[in-house]
């Protein structure tokens, strides 16, 4: 028999209703749509039973109950909709209302607040309360009484109905501290702590929840009327979780964002870049029109001068040199269209296989790399991170570089009582939420990997799959003292993490950028290879890296890479009657052929390498010395800056189009406006250049909708037997000048190159700092905001430091997102681990 | 550090008692309101290191508790219950009373520093109303005269 689940049975208006066990009345009756109205109740939410306008009738109980906190039970006969039921909710409007400003004319969630619709809904239109009406005055130089309470937010605490659902939220689904509920009575406020502001993250997702309009963000706040704008299906276009959004717009001007709950990704919530991040389509700035260099200016130019130039040149080099002579950037946050486009161009009309998406990592060493790719495609699900009681999350700081997928470990940490451990070389925010948080010497983690894994044989005493003696002949280290040794982690915690995961039932390990990002990134998911077969994973869990970017996942399925699997190769060859024999050159490769002058042209679509990839005097010498290079970007770039052709880019809001997610589904966006000024979409230019180079791409749109479905039909996870890879660790020498580890990442607040552009996200963080943790800043004696120069032996910038709580051991981050600071000056594209020195500098 | 040792040694031992740390908000604001006479953001984060519960947890108890001062009082503490039952028996007339003796409005400390005035809500002695507490006693069935008399005291005792 299959599982059953306990049921009750009820009456509601009349009608039986059956649901499982532990269901509330309020659900019992939303299941056979019978609306109850609500304030304080939220799906993902426990319930409180603050606001009580969910009061239902409920026989042989003598006063009215709150539907929202009382559970069904057998025989129940509900009634929500009685002469009495009535009464109550009208009694507790009126009770909310008493002090209730009633400034609806000025206030933003006119026309879709949960107070208004429920007041007009239960027709109130008089108040025995003859008194003034209590006030909070915070700031009264404004009218209205608004109070900034962070860096987006604005409360006004006369219209809140004290729901607490912000409050709530904070705490129990973002595990944020900085919004709390003070005073008591009619004198509460919702408010932050006490010098501190509501700037994390999720902080969005506060104004979305509040069902009045006490709490509002300056991006939305008296712009437009809700009722005039139309609302558009979309899917975030920044980190690779695939937040599913609805775009609000009216006429050619996107108003705002906001969640379109999709249970298996999101669950309704949203990070503040996707919220935000938006505004970059329409800001002074965006380029418009092509431009053309002539002499040492741009100049502008029309599209078909630019394409055809591009196209001639392009030809002129193939016919000379060979269209192996020319390469292609793209970034994985164009969609699947423009990625599918931009292959074919290269593979079927220039013959080239020069094309990557990955322009801000190394590269180094470039070889065949089968376990990495056997872990990015790895099949991962969000939701079964909840089912797993043991969770591993290495190299990344997640809440950052994964917000939503964050939220589901939380998730399963507090709600369902799952064991956390994190395996990094410096300390994160997840590391609260975790059992052990492990910090590893930066460089070392397959060694430590190699150790746990000898960890677990040894444990499992010759009864795992695997057993240790095998192990030990193919790792280095291969005993687990010598393995802790080298990543200055005691060997007991070592050995106890090795026991939660031999105990565990269920386990997802997730792997972040810091590996994706590295180097050795073979040799790291050869480890977590090896890992997963001690563990006999397939069986009891997930493991995968993660893609970072909203359409990473669609350049490999789709085949945006030099090097592709043999299946994905016969697909493309077969489909497109050929395929370039010729080796492809990936990022790195590119760059060092351009320096010695083996490739003459590239064409980068939407990334800023320059800036980006490491490391940045490389990529100048190598970009300074090619014959032609065309950039199409929104905005200048220091990439645009070095091009012949400069070619304005429409953004995600402006077309339509698919992404691919990091669990690999595809997700349909529309598109809200049309293209800005003269942009093009990415797809469309790289037609318009195959097109004036040899001829379309695709007959029509079926045919690009069916090409990509083929390729993503092929089998994406190489095929090898689960034996023991190899993993021998060898140390990196440390020059003993450059004695700090650096990292450069995202800024909590950002993503990419472009989101500095958004005014929203700029004002939580708008320039470039250098993170320390507070014993660093001790020892150099650095003040947070204090000036510091950093210097590696390839370069040197000059930054404001920020002492970071998160912090605890001598690591350096800086962010990779702000024009003017070129992190990558700092890296060294042959290094496994960047190093850097920090200097105090005295301001005069 | 605001909190001395003792204090701090206080709240530990408290905090062995109770089976959730948020439990301890309470007991480690008194400790720390017995120790230095009002509360403060920074005794709020100093609590919130000691106990281990997230800063805003320990300031969001304090707000919501009038007992706890949250600025500097006089030695002595006068809270004059404003609520129903005190209401109806004259408390509104008594804190007037009392403004005129001490020669300062609600809210205030006399110059010498000896007392501060505020009303506030129910004490839960509703039986003996109109009452007052001053620091830790009850002053119950108030009239003018017993009014007079227990300041007089108070000033003796300086
Ligand atoms: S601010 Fe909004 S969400 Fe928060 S308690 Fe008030 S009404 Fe509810
Ligand atoms: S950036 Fe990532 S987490 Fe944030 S909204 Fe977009 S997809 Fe979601
Ligand atoms: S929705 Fe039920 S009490 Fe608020
Ligand atoms: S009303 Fe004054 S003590 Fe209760």
């Amino acid at each position: 028999m299959a599982d059953t689940v306990a049921t009750v049975t009820l009456t509601i208006n009349g009608r039986e209703v059956t649901v499982p066990k532990g269901t509330t009345v309020l659900e019992a009756a939303k299941s056979v749509g019978i609306e109850i109205p609500t304030f304080c109740w939220h799906p993902k939410l426990k319930p409180v039973g603050a606001c009580r306008i969910c009061y239902v009738e409920i026989e042989k109980m003598p006063k009215l109950q709150v539907s929202c906190a009382t559970e069904a039970m057998p025989g129940m006969v509900v009634n929500t909709e009685s002469e009495k039921v009535k009464e109550g909710r009208k009694a507790v409007l009126e009770f909310i209302l008493i002090n209730h400003p009633l400034d609806c004319p000025t206030c933003d969630k006119g026309g879709e607040c949960d107070l208004q619709d429920n007041t007009f809904a239960h027709g109130i239109d008089d108040s025995r309360f003859d008194f003034n009406k209590y006030r909070f005055i915070r700031e009264r130089k404004s009218t209205f009484d608004d109070y900034r309470i962070g860096p987006e937010i604005v409360r006004n605490q006369n219209r809140c109905i004290l729901c607490f659902k912000c409050v709530r939220a904070n705490k129990e689904i973002f595990g944020e501290y900085d919004l709390g509920v003070f005073q008591g009575g009619n004198i509460s406020e919702i408010d932050t702590a006490p010098g501190e502001k509501v700037d994390s993250i999720y902080s969005g997702n506060l104004v979305e929840i509040c069902p009045v309009g006490a709490l509002t963000n300056t991006d939305w706040r008296y712009k437009i009327r809700v009722w005039k704008t139309q609302q558009v299906k979309s899917v975030c276009s920044y980190c690779a979780d695939g937040c599913n959004l609805t775009l609000w717009k009216e006429r050619d001007k996107v108003y705002r964002v906001t969640s379109r709950r999709n249970d298996v990704i999101d669950e309704g919530w949203i990070c503040d870049v996707g919220r935000y991040g938006y505004q970059l389509a329409s800001v002074e700035g965006r380029l418009t029109t092509p431009l053309i260099k002539k002499g040492d200016k741009q100049v502008a130019a029309t599209w078909e001068e630019a394409i055809g130039l591009i196209a001639r040149k392009f030809r002129e080099i193939k016919d000379k040199k060979g269209g192996v002579c020319i390469g292609g950037l793209i970034s994985p946050q164009q969609d699947c269209e423009a990625l599918l486009a931009f292959s074919k161009f290269f593979r079927t009309q220039l013959h080239s296989n020069n094309i990557d998406f990955r322009t801000e990592y190394k590269m180094l060493p470039e070889k065949e790399s089968p376990y990495y790719s056997r872990l990015t495609s790895a099949s991962f699900r969000i939701a079964d991170i909840e089912n797993s009681d043991t969770i591993l999350v290495v190299g990344t700081n997640l809440i950052k570089e994964h917000p939503i997928v964050h939220l589901r470990v939380r998730k399963a940490v507090n709600q369902k009582g799952a064991k956390l451990y994190t395996l990094n070389p410096f300390t994160t925010k997840s590391g609260d939420l975790s059992r052990d948080e492990i910090v590893h010497v930066p460089g070392t983690l397959e060694a430590f990997l190699n150790g746990l894994c000898i960890g677990l044989a040894e444990k499992a005493d010759g009864e795992g799959n695997v057993r240790a003696a095998e192990l030990k002949a193919r790792l280095e280290p291969n005993t687990t003292a010598k393995a802790a040794e080298i990543c200055g982690i005691s060997e007991a915690r070592l050995n106890d993490l090795a026991e939660a995961l031999r105990s565990a039932k269920k386990i997802s390990i997730i792997v972040g950028e810091l590996v994706s990002g590295s180097p050795a990134r073979e040799a790291i998911a050869a480890a977590i290879h090896n890992l997963t077969v001690v563990l006999n994973l397939n069986e009891r869990g997930q493991a995968a890296i993660l893609s970072r970017a909203a359409n990473s996942k669609g350049a490999e399925r789709l085949g945006v890479m030099p090097s592709l699997s043999k299946e994905l190769q016969q697909k493309l060859k077969s489909m497109w009657g050929g395929f370039p024999e010729t080796e492809g050159r990936a990022t790195d490769r590119m760059i060092h052929a351009a320096k010695k002058e083996e490739l003459d042209a590239l064409l980068i679509i939407g990334a800023n390498p320059v800036a980006s990839f490491p490391d940045g005097q490389f990529v100048r010498e190598g970009l300074d010395k090619l014959d032609f290079t065309v950039v199409a970007d929104l905005y200048e770039t220091e990439t645009t800056e070095k091009a012949d052709v400069v070619l304005p880019l429409s953004s995600w809001v402006e077309q339509s189009g698919h992404f691919i997610n990091l669990e690999g589904t595809m997700q349909r966006f529309e598109a809200a406006i049309k293209p800005v000024g003269n942009s093009r979409p990415g797809r469309q230019i790289i037609e318009d250049i195959a097109r004036e180079f040899k001829g379309g791409l695709f007959a029509d749109a079926h045919e690009i909708a069916r090409e990509m479905q083929e390729l993503l039909n092929v089998e994406p996870r190489p095929s090898f037997p689960d034996a023991v890879a190899e993993v021998k660790f060898a140390e990196e020498k440390i020059e003993k000048d450059y004695p700090y580890p650096l990292f450069v990442v995202d800024e909590m607040h950002h993503f990419g190159h472009l989101t500095e552009r958004s005014r929203s996200l700029a004002a939580f963080a708008a320039e470039a700092q250098v993170e320390i943790s507070p014993s660093l800043a001790e020892k150099l004696q650095i003040e947070n905001g204090s000036l510091v120069r950093l210097e590696s032996e390839t370069g040197k910038l000059v930054l404001p430091a920020k002492i970071s709580e998160m912090l605890d051991n001598d690591v350096i981050l800086i962010s990779r997102n702000f024009s003017g600071t070129a992190a990558n000056m700092l890296q060294m594209r042959k290094k496994r681990i960047d190093r850097v020195r920090l200097i105090r500098v005295d301001e005069k | 550090m605001i909190l001395n040792k003792i204090s701090i040694a206080e709240i530990k031992e408290r905090m062995v008692k109770y089976p959730r740390r948020k439990s301890v908000i309470l007991p480690a604001l008194t400790v720390a309101y017995r120790q230095v006479g009002h509360l403060s953001d920074q005794i709020y984060r100093e609590i919130s290191d000691i106990i281990e519960v997230p800063y805003i947890e320990v300031a969001e108890a304090a707000s919501f508790y009038t007992m706890f001062p949250k600025e500097p009082v006089g030695k002595y503490l006068i809270q004059v219950c404003h609520n129903i039952s005190c209401a109806l028996l004259g408390a509104d007339s008594l804190v007037g009373y009392l403004e005129e003796k001490l020669g300062i409005k609600k809210g205030e400390t006399t110059p010498d520093n000896l007392f501060t005035l505020i009303s506030v809500e129910c004490l839960g002695s509703c039986a003996s109303a109109p009452m007052m507490q001053i620091n830790d006693k009850y002053y119950e069935n108030l009239t003018r005269e017993k009014v007079d008399r227990i300041l007089e005291e108070l000033r003796r005792q300086g």
